[in-house]
């Protein structure tokens, strides 16, 4: 596996940014990390754990004018420290000996440049081919790295490609010259799970052809069981655990490293509670609590009965014509009371436009949504704001959901004053207390504006939005995929604490498989506007019965196999 | 493609319908009527009625738009008030030194302007940035009258460097002799303004994700800033001075005033002064149509230039 | 009970302050010197502006108290050397009798010699038009400092009105377009198309044709021909915003489109408007400039920068040119203080912007 002579050293990296207000701050606190030759190092942390400082230093990318690196600081490759390069000899050193990919392919790649000119670019610097050679080389690297219809996509532009294929040209760009190291960037975040398997095999397999080593930074420790080699653990620029794949996995000795591995949902047993950092960091370790089962029961009382919900768009075609897209055909489920049900699928299955369209944030084309025995989307827009308060919706995006300036204490009063909740403001600013306190923040968060909180923090903060209402059924739109891994697992157990509590009906909207499995009571799965399979949740995963579904679980990362090859 | 030409076409109608509209509610209802001013010394009952006969100003307001429009569509706009001789003579004449003056200062500024805000973006942040930046914006404040009154004076009385004012018969001539002095001025109030616009088009760029991939690839800063970003600035560079061709045609209405240039802008500065209606139209319709029709071009080379456009 | 382990982004040990958008931004304003001096010169600027509205300075700029041309009492050179000597007021104080009749044939010989009798009772007030003054004087004696102030004040006031009356216009316009969309932003798409169609000047001069000269006019004018701009920078912002989570969660909870509007949406584009609003200050006071240079400003008996420097051309050709440097120091120095704080401003409240 890992021979011992080391390719790339980091001894003592110290980096600290320039902040316009306050103390610089300290990304990475002097850490010391080893590549070998010929080996995969995953880098896993969440975000601000400095994974991502510390690739971008290797070949000076941080921006100068911020960044403040200690000058005890040494990155050693091939005998030099590369801190202390620069000018040409640095230029030699990115894209000929370490070369780089990164998260957003999209807009990695120089949009009014031909894919094929962008190849043949590093191949004429580095390489110091001729044109008509370089061209020839481009297009070897396009069949290599698994682009369909490569000769013709040599003379595409980026924006004319998907994200899984824009994803593989820079992949073909980093490898042009034969780079030694390669690093990775969260290459696969923001690309669907089918997908993401594909491009994660091509990496493992030229890994091994070309004999490079690869440092992958990623957030999903999950992610990385099947091809690293070695895994560096890092938490608030330090490095928690750095140990062979392994012992990782089987045998974690950080605190840190145990709790990441098990606040993840698990895909063959699903806790009471979900495991968080803080259950680790203290004393006594994790205890787990049990397990809870899901699954709707024949006596439950439904609580929304959607049939044959339809939307589609129209776009402009041709001259003056119409053409409609259909986001969703023919959609139909019940959802009942205190239960889950979670809607999967990829990008572009329409399932958020299904979640969209029941609080009427987009007009339906066609179907019913029965509440109480009434159509909501036929009724009235004066007679649905009365039913607005009792069925609520949860945003994807923490950053973008709450208004920026507002503070705290007027986001929640908002809904109440608009639906005559609570006789005068004192009442409401108690409420607006109590229900921070049930979610989980402090009272004198009231003052405060949503730009002084985290992620997480703002989730919690739309929950309570929501909550001011009293609502009976809340739609969740990926509401847990944009935050960290541990932090996912608190909002979970929040959501859960509350549908226990109050006996509220969620309708659970997500791409991760995982997640949806661990909250879902019964799971609808969606491809292209259309319901695939649906059912209860453990008997699908366990036994999918469609394709497409089987598709989708076989691209779960496994995690952890024990060493056996899953990858070729 | 053709397609979105002929939609581009056909929203240019009510477009151009609403430009006569405006011209028509602007001149003829708030006008006031003109049959005083040109009837002049010879003011009697009956020579007035003569005069609003063949203006067509005994007729209702419906009929006189109906006769405006044909006009614009017969682009025949009658006689000027003050000079009599035909509005499209005085026009056609006009033309070509205004179009000689802004034209030359257009491409002057464009070979000043582009590099130097791309040097500038270069450096940005550092002091020569800031020293540039603080330097256009004061050269900007100072008012286009004060540069013109005393580069006229200085430059043209005083120094006898260029002439005073006037204007030749041959384009070469011009070119040599009348035209620098007004570019200059002209210049030193619109290099300001571009520099800091354009070089904010290359800061915009340096911050996309696609330079961090040039750099990462190894290849050098000033490859970086000629190839890759100054290639992606461009677009926006080429779509603003598209838009500005229409205004050439106006020509620099103070420029040509105090240089007596004889281009657009002095036509319309004279008939403003003389409230000489139908040169004031013509121009004004012909401008617009101008400026419809320059828009659409600037689109399709914006679809040229930029491979991410899709015309729907 | 699930507690907050997640540290919030780089707080500040601060005591409790909670620091709103606007707070935040003038922090970050505060710490730029040169946004901070150009803010206090356009401070003053106004001051000087507020006070000439209220007559409180600058108001006597007609009196004519010097003789014509009063050069700078800093200038050795007084008005004798400049000009042509000066022409007498007709019949004003010879003494040589140009009356030849006697006072018996002199038909108000009667009155007259009353009159010279009183002549001594009353005195006349008339003060010595002086030599000098201490920024010169123009054609007419008139102070130039005096007559700059309130030629400031005039244009300072054309420049705000004009930019807040634009800006409103602009701003509820844009609001409605890009809010509601559909027809509505059709024909107003239309609307602004065709006043876009023409160019700036050509546009403020037609309507400057028809609408005669006056500061009220000017003002209504250049609201009506700038507030495109406006327009198409309010309509991009809330077709942008509309569509942002926070506005679609008031929408979930009952919003009305009216407070959606006005309480959701225009506080996060109020540092647009300021900007917008002190970009359109400076263009208008040029554009005022311009115009009133060209005789279609403001009326002839009121006084603005633009009107002093028309008269600056005939005064250098007599060596004249005091007035002219005095307005293009005021001028410039409000348009450059004003426009570096335009940028301080972006930069303080959009810092991304510039990196």
């Amino acid at each position: 596996m890992s021979q011992q002579e080391t390719l790339l050293s980091i001894r003592n990296l110290n980096v600290r940014f320039k902040q316009e207000d306050a103390e610089p701050f300290h990304a990475l606190k002097g850490i010391n990390l080893d590549i070998p030759k010929n080996t995969t190092v995953a880098l896993v942390g969440e975000s601000g754990s400095g994974k991502s400082v510390t690739s971008m230093a290797i070949m000076q990318l941080l921006p100068a004018m911020q960044t403040l690196i200690d000058p005890a600081s040494q990155i050693l490759f091939e005998g030099r420290n590369l801190l202390e390069l620069e000018g040409a000899e640095l230029r030699r050193l990115r894209g000929k000996d370490i070369a780089m990919i990164f998260q957003e392919p999209m807009s990695s790649l120089n949009p009014v440049f031909t894919v094929g000119d962008q190849i043949v670019e590093t191949l004429m610097l580095h390489a110091k081919l001729s044109r008509s050679a370089a061209a020839k080389r481009a297009l070897e690297l396009l069949i290599e790295v698994g682009l369909p219809d490569p000769e013709k996509k040599i003379k595409a532009y980026p924006h004319e490609l998907s994200g899984g294929q824009q994803q593989r040209v820079m992949i073909a760009i980093a490898i042009a010259c034969e780079p030694k190291l390669l690093i990775a960037d969260e290459p696969t975040t923001a690309l669907d799970v089918t997908i993401q398997k594909q491009i994660l095999e091509l990496i493992a397999k030229l890994q091994a052809r070309r004999g490079m080593s690869v440092l992958f930074i990623t957030h999903d420790l999950g992610l990385v069981g099947e091809f690293a080699d070695k895994v560096v653990v890092m938490r608030h620029g330090e490095i928690r655990e750095s140990d062979d794949v392994k012992q990782i996995f089987e045998n974690p000795q950080d605190a840190y490293t145990k709790a990441l591995l098990a606040c993840r949902p698990q895909l063959d047993h699903r806790p009471l509670r979900l495991p968080v950092i803080d259950d680790f960091m203290k004393p006594g370790g994790y205890v787990s609590a049990g397990e809870r089962q899901r699954g709707y029961s024949g006596d439950d009382e439904i609580v929304l009965d959607v049939q044959g919900l339809a939307k589609s768009f129209d776009i402009r075609h041709g001259l003056f014509g119409k053409k409609q897209f259909h986001a969703v055909k023919n959609v139909s489920f019940k959802l009942a009371r205190g239960k889950t049900l979670g809607i999967v699928g990829e990008s572009g299955s329409g399932k958020t436009t299904v979640g969209l369209t029941l609080v009427r944030l987009h007009q339906a084309t066609g179907g019913k949504a029965l509440f109480e025995g009434k159509d909501l989307l036929a009724m009235s827009p004066k007679e649905f704001h009365a039913y607005k308060r009792r069925i609520q919706i949860i945003f994807q995006n923490p950053y973008a959901s709450l208004n920026p300036r507002f503070t705290v204490e007027q986001i929640l009063s908002e809904p109440m004053m608009l639906h005559g909740i609570g006789n005068n403001p004192a009442e409401r600013r108690k409420m607006a207390q109590d229900l921070l306190d049930r979610v989980g923040l402090p009272a004198r968060s009231l003052l405060k504006y949503p730009h002084e909180f985290s992620g997480g923090q703002r989730q919690r903060i739309a929950i309570a939005r929501c909550l001011t209402m009293k609502p009976e059924v809340l739609i969740c739109d990926e509401s847990v995929s944009a935050l960290d891994v541990s932090v996912q697992a608190q909002v979970l157990n929040l959501l859960q604490d509350l549908q226990d509590e109050f006996k509220l009906s969620y309708l659970f909207i997500s791409h991760d498989l995982a997640v949806v499995k661990h909250i879902s009571d019964q799971v609808l799965v969606m491809n292209k506007g259309e319901v695939v399979e649906q059912g209860n949740a453990d008997a699908i995963y366990r036994q999918p019965q469609e394709s497409y579904t089987k598709r989708l679980l076989d691209s779960i990362p496994q995690g952890w196999t024990g060493g056996a090859p899953v990858l070729a | 493609m053709f397609a979105y030409i002929v939609r581009r076409v056909l929203q240019m109608i009510p477009t151009l319908f609403g430009v006569m509209l405006l011209v028509f509610v602007l001149f003829n209802v708030f006008g006031g009527d003109p049959s005083l001013v040109l009837a002049g010394k010879h003011l009697t009952a009956e020579s007035l009625a003569n005069i609003r006969a063949q203006l067509g100003l005994d007729k209702s307001q419906f009929a006189q738009f109906m006769i405006f429009v044909k006009q614009v569509l017969t682009l025949d706009f009658g006689t000027s008030w003050s000079t009599q001789q035909p509005v499209s003579d005085i026009i056609g004449s006009r033309i070509g030194p205004s179009l000689l003056l802004t034209g030359s200062m257009l491409v002057v500024d464009l070979l000043i302007a582009i590099p130097l805000a791309a040097t500038v973006a270069y450096f940005r942040r550092g002091l020569t940035d800031r020293i540039v930046t603080i330097c256009c914006t004061i050269a900007m404040s100072v008012s286009a009258l004060v540069y013109i009154i005393a580069g006229q004076y200085w430059l043209a009385y005083k120094w006898g460097l260029f002439p005073v004012s006037g204007w030749g018969n041959s384009a070469f001539h011009n070119l040599w002799y009348y035209v620098p002095l007004p570019m200059l001025m002209g210049l030193m109030v619109s290099l300001g303004p571009d520099i800091r616009f354009y070089r904010s088009f290359f800061v915009e760029e340096l911050s996309n994700d696609y330079v961090r991939t040039a750099r990462a690839k190894g290849l050098s800063e000033r490859v970086v800033m000629l190839k890759h970003v100054l290639r992606n600035a461009l677009i926006p560079v080429v779509t603003t001075v598209m838009m500005s061709l229409p205004y050439l045609l106006i020509g620099a209405l103070v420029l040509e005033t105090f240089f007596s240039i004889p281009g657009m802008g002095n036509a319309v500065v004279l008939a403003v002064n003389n409230s000489d209606f139908p040169i004031i139209k013509a121009i004004t319709v012909y401008i617009a149509l101008a400026t419809m029709v320059f828009n659409l071009l600037a689109d399709l080379i914006y679809k040229l230039i930029d491979p991410r456009v899709q015309l729907k | 009970m699930t507690s907050t382990v997640q540290a919030a982004p780089a707080m500040n040990s601060t005591p409790e302050v909670h620091r709103g958008f606007w707070a935040l931004g003038w922090r970050r304003l505060k710490r730029d010197k040169i946004a901070m001096v150009s803010l206090m010169v356009v401070g003053a600027f106004l001051a000087i502006a507020i006070a000439g509205w209220f007559n409180i300075i600058g108001d006597g700029w007609r009196k004519e108290v010097a003789v014509p041309y009063a050069p700078p009492s800093w200038l050795a050179q007084s008005a004798d050397e400049t000009l042509p000597p000066a022409e007498e007021e007709a019949g004003a104080r010879s003494d040589a009798p140009i009356v030849t009749m006697t006072e018996a044939e002199d038909p108000i010989g009667k009155e007259l010699a009353i009159a010279r009798q009183n002549m001594g009772k009353y005195a006349s007030v008339e003060t010595p038009l002086r030599e000098s003054l201490p920024f010169g004087g123009d054609l007419r004696g008139r102070d130039v400092i005096v007559k700059t102030i309130k030629g400031t004040s005039t244009s300072v006031f054309v420049g705000i009105f004009g930019a807040l009356f634009t800006l409103l216009l602009g701003t509820v316009l844009g609001a409605i377009s890009g809010y509601f969309g559909g027809k509505v932003d059709d024909f107003l798409n239309w609307f602004y198309s065709v006043f876009t169609s023409v160019p700036d000047m050509l546009l403020l001069l037609s309507f400057a044709a028809v609408a005669g000269r006056g500061i009220k006019t000017i003002i209504i004018v250049m609201a009506l021909t700038s507030w495109t701009g406006t327009y198409r920078l309010v309509r991009a912002e809330y077709l942008k915003l509309k569509n942002r989570e926070f506005v679609q969660a008031a929408s979930a909870i009952g919003a009305s489109d009216t407070r959606r509007i006005f309480v959701h949406i225009l506080p996060n584009i109020s540092h647009l408007l300021l900007v917008q609003f002190s970009l359109l200050t400076v263009a208008l006071i040029k554009y005022e400039a311009i115009l009133s240079f060209l005789g279609f400003g403001v009326g002839v008996t009121q006084v603005s920068l633009g009107s002093m420097l028309a008269e600056a051309p005939a005064e250098l050709v007599q060596g004249v040119w005091w007035q002219m440097v005095a307005v293009t120091i005021a001028m410039s120095l409000l348009v450059t203080a004003f426009s570096l704080l335009v940028d301080g401003l972006r930069d303080a409240f959009d810092p991304k912007a510039n990196k």
